[in-house]
């Protein structure tokens, strides 16, 4: 309806897409010039020259700092991909075939309601200062989980709604055994939303602040290595933008693959 | 194992789920087959979720009542945590808070309205669509720290924008105000908050049948009416999620305001942080009841918008689509 024959019509068209845009630059740019600074040698001048690959070079000669740091999130990031991935695949099969569907997805989705900070601090205070449990390990993948399932069981549900059950049931009346319909039938085709749920879960964890803020306890996860650097002394920032760059690159490459899997194929129903 | 899952047959003759019904032969496949389709797996995730994660997160409001000493809680009902969070961070805080949150969350509404119009229905080009797809989705799972730091740079005293302005000979000193002010964090607020903003409108808008808004051209409509009377009164609820989803979080925003922000535009969520920090918890608790209530109150349009539209289980019949 838009882009039609009013000459008015056809500014205003412009100017939506003209603005929207500048809001997609405003969330690009700085990724982009985050990589651009992190190849020049001296980042803090605010011009990029000289050009050079010093800081990566620093990153990898001395990797103590930010080794365990990394290592513990990757740990993490896998676990909690591996609890959003059989979690969501055993609600979202079910979910969308059951009577209360509504109210249990509102259930599910609720945490997205409450800021970081809140869910941090509301864990911390239950489990630590209320039960007198000792934060670890554990608790950030308590605390990332929460924060990842309710995307992984939407891109579950984006699968699993749309399944059709005739396929199941003409397996079965062909004689396929119960395992059969579900590994040879429903697993390939829910395939993209369980790869999806868990490249989601991971991403999520690996690159959350908020709530690991409080449920650390001694432990650092590689974002908050990279904010307490951040905050901390001048001379390191340099390294930070090397290495972020490195991990939007990763976590980039990720999305678009889960979303492409989840999505490509489909002509774009939207 | 599988004589459980036997029992638990024998006594519900129906099988739960009517789409799997006759089909899903269990004979001696026991649990294994039982367990992943049968909604009391989905019971039972339930009920560990609402346990493990809902019940912290409501008890943060009876926190707020009592008084703490040390790390432990006593239980004795009290206010004494509201007037500590007034008297620690005090209005100004939560007043700032608010109205930025507020301020930035209309410029999201006002650029992001018309945005996700074209986006749904406006371009033909499934590639465009496509392209700002991906790119309103990726930003989503990347580390919000490592896509704020850089601004600094860009900013500062000595950042490119002021270099850039120097050079061209415009200004002939360094602009403050670029950085570490309340016109900054509102700035740097835009970009992170506009695919929440966008994403709820965009799947409302799409969700409407074309064929409506043909029929509304073939009637005569002007393109007006058909916006007013028929687009907007359907997009409402996308709008209102979409504003439950760029607020909430904006409230909460540990990254922007700390480095955008510096230390001059102190936002709620450090104020939350301090007091974790100085153990005072009751307190802590306080301020996060406070941001809760405000959600709530945020909440009850989106709730009865979508009642008013057939509930959550509409949307799962639209998905289905």
């Amino acid at each position: 309806m838009t882009g039609g024959g009013y000459p008015s019509q056809r500014i205003a068209t412009w100017l939506t897409v003209a603005v929207g845009s500048f809001a997609v630059f405003l969330i690009y740019a700085p990724i982009v010039w985050l990589g651009v600074m992190s190849v020049s040698e001296r980042p803090l001048s605010g011009i990029p020259w000289p050009l050079g690959s010093v800081w990566y070079d620093e990153l990898f000669r001395d990797t103590r700092k930010w080794l365990r740091p990394l290592e513990l999130s990757l740990l993490i990031g896998v676990m909690v991909a591996a609890c959003c991935v059989v979690s969501a695949t055993l609600v979202g099969r079910a979910l969308p075939r059951m009577k209360r569907r509504g109210g249990l997805l509102m259930v599910f989705l609720l945490p997205l309601f409450f800021p970081g900070i809140v869910t941090g601090g509301a864990f911390f205070m239950h489990y630590k200062a209320l039960l007198g449990l000792k934060m670890g390990v554990w608790s950030l993948v308590l605390g990332h989980f929460v924060w990842a399932f309710p995307f992984a069981l939407l891109a579950m549900l984006v699968v699993t709604a749309r399944f059709d059950e005739r396929l199941t049931e003409a397996a079965s009346d062909l004689g396929a055994s119960a395992w059969h319909r579900f590994w040879h039938i429903e697993a390939p085709l829910l395939k993209p939303g369980i790869v999806a749920s868990g490249f989601f879960g991971f991403l999520l964890s690996f690159n959350e602040l908020p709530r690991s803020i409080f449920l650390r306890s001694g432990e650092i996860t590689l974002p908050l290595h990279l904010w307490a650097e951040s905050s901390s002394h001048v001379s390191s920032v340099p390294l930070i933008y090397a290495m972020s760059t490195l991990i939007t690159i990763a976590s980039t490459v990720l999305t678009v693959i889960a979303l492409r899997m989840l999505f490509f194929g489909r002509r774009a129903s939207f | 194992m599988a004589s459980g899952a036997r029992a638990a047959r024998s006594r519900r003759p129906v099988w739960p789920l009517p789409g799997f019904g006759p089909s899903f032969d269990t004979r001696g496949k026991g649990l294994f087959v039982w367990l992943p389709v049968s909604h009391w797996t989905v019971y039972g995730f339930t009920t560990v979720w609402v346990l493990g994660v809902l019940v912290p997160l409501v008890l943060l409001v009876l926190f707020s009542f009592l008084k703490t000493r040390g790390i432990q809680f006593i239980f004795e009902p009290t206010l004494r945590a509201y007037l500590d969070i007034f008297e620690y961070a005090g209005w100004p805080v939560i007043l700032r808070s608010l109205r930025i949150a507020a301020t930035v969350t209309i410029i999201e509404l006002i650029i992001a309205f018309p945005f996700a119009l074209w986006l749904a229905k406006g371009t033909r080009s499934d590639a465009v669509r496509l392209t700002f797809f991906t790119l309103l989705m990726v930003p989503f799972f990347l580390s919000p720290a490592s896509r704020t730091i850089v601004w600094r740079v860009v900013l500062g005293r000595n950042g490119l924008v002021n270099s850039v302005l120097m050079s061209l000979g415009i200004i002939d000193e360094p602009v403050d105000w670029l950085l570490f002010s309340e016109p900054a964090v509102h700035f740097g607020f835009i970009g992170p908050y506009f695919p929440p903003m966008v994403w709820p409108i965009f799947l409302s808008i799409s969700l409407i049948d074309d064929e409506l808004l043909e029929a509304s051209r073939d009637l005569g409509g002007h393109p007006r009416h058909t916006l007013r009377h028929i687009i907007i009164p359907l997009a409402i609820p996308g709008v209102v999620a979409g504003i439950v989803f760029t607020f909430v979080p904006m409230l909460g925003d540990t990254v922007v305001a700390h480095l955008i922000g510096g230390g001059n535009v102190l936002l709620l969520s450090s104020s939350i942080y301090d007091l974790i920090t100085v153990m005072n918890y009751a307190a802590a608790a306080a301020m996060a009841a406070f941001v809760l209530a405000l959600i709530l109150i945020l909440q009850l349009p989106l709730i009865i918008t979508i009642r008013s539209i057939g509930g959550v289980n509409e949307i799962f019949a639209s998905l289905r689509r």
